[in-house]
C-alpha cells in the first residue's frame, strides 16, 4: 500500500517523541506543573481505509485543531481530542486565576492554542531533525461529530494518505489521548520517505 | 517602495489607524514597526521602541511564554497564538481609561507570524488584540441568558416556579427517589371557590389572593431541595423529598393554616366567608409506573367532596394503607 518499512515507521515515532517532550515542556511552562506527553505508535494508512476504530473516535463531539503546512512536503495537520476532554483540560490549564472558565469563546482560543503548541512542536522536531523549513497557516479550531470529521478526511482525493499519530496526554492528574493526523498526497508522502532514509543513512 | 507609494492610501496611516498592535521585529528581537495602537496602550513612543530589542523597550516584564513563543517563530518560522485564557497580559499594556492610581492592563490575545523583509531578512509579525471587550460581551451575554433561564422557569404573577419547571423537576426527583430508594411528597393545593371570588371581587382581586397565597405557601418551606409552583390557575404543587408519612400529613396541614390565617374575606365562600384552600398529599417511595401526582389528585378530590378547607392525606402504596387501618 505505501512504502513505508518499520523502520521507518520507528523513526518518525521518534522524530514525534522530541517534538511531544518539547509540547509538553512548552505546556508545562504554562501551567506551571508537570506535563508529559508520548506518542505510543504512528501509522500510515490509506484514507480511504481510515475509520472511526483507527482513530478511536466514538459518539461524542470533537474538539479539531487543524494547521496547513508547505516546505519539502506539504500536509493538513489535524489535532483531535474529544470535545469533554479537550475542554477539561484547558479548564485544568486556565486555573481559577480569572473567572473565564466558563467562557466559551475562550475556552475555544484555549483549545487553539493548545493544538498550535502540540502541532508546532512536532513541525520543529521534523524540521530540526530532517534539517528542513516548514512554513503553516495559523491554527483553527472546529467542533464536529465522528462522521463530520471521517468525512472530512476522506473527501480530498489529493491527499490520500493519512498518517496517524496516537497521542498520550497528562497534565496534573488528567490524563487523555488524542490523535493527530497528517493528511498526505502521494508526493509529500514520497518526499517524507526520502526525508526518513536520508536521516536514517546518516545515523547507520 | 515605488509599489507601496503608487497606492492611493500612505500605508503607515493604516497601521497608525488600526484598532490592534501592530508590531514587527527582526531576527534580533529588534523593533521595526511600532503602530499608534501599541505606542498608545503601552505609553511608549515609536521613537522610543525603534531598533531596541522587543523585551528592553517596555519597563515592566514581558512574560516568559511571550519571549519564547517569539523565539520559536524566529527559529522555526511557524506562527504562534497566546490565548486569552492561558495568558492574561502577556505584554504590558494597559486600557485608556484606568486611572493613573491603578492602570489596569490589558488582556490580551496575540498571533505572532514569520514575514520577510524586503531586505529578505527573517521578521515577525506580532499582532494584538484587546480581549477585555469581548469578555464584557460573553459576561453581558451569559448574565443576560442566567435572566432569562429564570424567567423561563418563573410564574410572572407570583414569582413561585412555573409548570415547565416544575414538569422537568418532578421528573427528575421522582428518578432520583426510585433509584435511591427514599421517600416523595407531593402536595395538590387548590383554592376554594376561587371562581366565585373572581365573579364577586374580580380579576385583579382574584391575581391578588393567588399572590398571597403563592407567597403563605412558600414561607412554609425552609430546605434547599423543596420547591413550590403554580400548577394552574388557582392550583399550586408541592415537592418535597424525605418525608415521613406522618411528618407530610402534619405539612399538609400546615399549609392549610398559613392560609386560613391570612383571613382574606370571601363573602361567596360558605360557611367560613373567608378563603381557604384545600390540600392533596401523597408520600411514598416510587417504583415502576407508581404516579404520586395522580394520587396527591385524588387526595385533592376527596378533600373537596369532604367540604374543603382541610387536607387528605394518601400513601402511594394500597398495600401501606391498609396496614395503617
Amino acid at each position: 500500500m505505501n512504502n513505508l518499512s518499520a523502520l521507518h515507521l520507528d523513526a518518525l515515532g521518534e522524530v514525534f517523541s522530541i517534538g511531544a517532550g518539547r509540547a509538553a515542556l512548552s505546556l508545562s511552562e504554562i501551567v506551571g506543573d508537570e506535563v508529559s506527553i508520548s506518542v505510543p505508535s504512528v501509522q500510515v494508512i490509506n484514507s480511504k481505509d481510515i475509520n472511526s476504530a483507527t482513530l478511536s473516535l466514538n459518539d461524542g463531539r470533537f474538539g479539531a485543531v487543524t494547521q496547513h503546512f508547505s516546505g519539502p512536503f506539504n500536509a493538513e495537520a489535524v489535532l483531535l481530542f474529544t470535545e469533554d476532554q479537550a475542554l477539561k483540560i484547558v479548564r485544568d490549564m486556565m486555573g481559577s486565576q480569572m473567572s473565564l472558565e466558563e467562557l466559551a469563546e475562550f475556552e475555544h482560543e484555549a483549545m487553539c492554542e493548545l493544538g498550535n503548541i502540540i502541532l508546532n512542536a512536532c513541525l520543529s522536531a521534523m524540521a530540526d531533525i530532517f534539517s528542513f523549513t516548514l512554513e503553516s497557516s495559523l491554527p483553527s479550531y472546529t467542533v464536529a461529530s465522528a462522521d463530520e470529521i471521517l468525512y472530512r478526511l476522506k473527501k480530498n482525493s489529493n491527499q490520500p494518505y493519512v498518517m496517524v499519530l496516537h497521542i498520550d496526554l497528562a497534565i496534573e492528574n488528567r490524563h487523555t489521548t488524542g490523535n493527530l493526523v497528517f493528511l498526505l498526497s502521494s508526493a509529500s508522502l514520497t518526499e517524507l520517505v526520502t526525508h526518513v532514509d536520508q536521516f536514517l543513512g546518516k545515523i547507520s | 517602495m515605488s509599489e507601496i507609494t503608487a497606492k492611493p492610501f500612505d500605508m503607515n496611516d493604516i497601521f497608525n489607524t488600526l484598532n490592534l498592535g501592530v508590531c514587527v521585529v527582526n531576527a534580533n528581537g529588534e523593533v521595526l514597526l511600532w503602530n499608534d495602537w501599541i505606542a498608545k496602550h503601552s505609553h511608549i513612543k515609536e521613537a522610543d521602541a525603534l531598533n531596541r530589542p522587543l523585551d528592553q523597550v517596555f519597563p515592566e516584564p514581558v512574560s516568559p511564554a511571550f519571549l519564547s513563543a517569539l523565539k520559536n517563530t524566529l527559529t522555526y518560522r511557524l506562527p504562534v497564538v497566546l490565548s486569552t485564557a492561558l495568558h492574561r497580559t502577556p505584554l504590558p499594556l494597559y486600557n485608556v481609561f484606568g486611572t493613573d492610581q491603578q492602570p489596569d492592563r490589558m488582556y490580551q490575545s496575540i498571533t505572532i507570524t514569520p514575514i520577510q523583509s524586503q531586505l529578505d531578512e527573517s521578521c515577525c509579525l506580532i499582532q494584538v488584540t484587546d480581549s477585555s471587550t469581548s469578555i464584557k460581551r460573553e459576561k453581558m451575554l451569559r448574565s443576560h441568558s442566567e435572566i432569562l433561564k429564570k424567567e423561563a422557569t418563573t410564574d410572572g404573577l407570583t414569582d413561585i416556579c412555573n409548570r415547565r419547571f416544575f414538569d422537568a423537576h418532578y421528573e427528575m426527583t421522582v428518578a432520583d427517589a426510585k433509584r435511591q430508594k427514599h421517600p416523595l411528597s407531593i402536595f395538590m393545593v387548590d383554592i376554594d371557590f376561587f371562581k366565585s371570588y373572581n365573579d364577586y371581587y374580580g380579576h385583579i382581586a382574584g391575581d391578588d389572593v393567588i399572590k398571597q397565597v403563592a407567597a403563605a405557601l412558600k414561607s412554609q418551606l425552609s430546605r434547599a431541595t423543596d420547591i413550590v409552583a403554580r400548577y394552574g390557575g388557582e392550583e399550586f404543587v408541592l415537592v418535597m423529598p424525605h418525608l415521613p408519612q406522618e411528618i407530610a400529613c402534619q405539612f399538609a396541614e400546615k399549609l392549610r393554616s398559613a392560609v386560613f390565617n391570612l383571613a382574606i374575606p370571601h363573602i361567596k365562600s360558605q360557611p367560613l366567608k373567608q378563603v381557604t384552600i384545600s390540600v392533596g398529599a401523597c408520600t411514598g417511595i416510587p417504583e415502576n409506573d407508581d404516579n404520586l401526582l395522580n394520587k396527591a389528585d385524588t387526595a385533592l378530590y376527596q378533600a373537596k367532596l369532604k367540604g374543603r378547607n382541610q387536607c387528605i392525606s394518601l400513601p402511594l402504596c394500597e398495600t401501606e394503607e391498609y396496614l395503617e387501618q
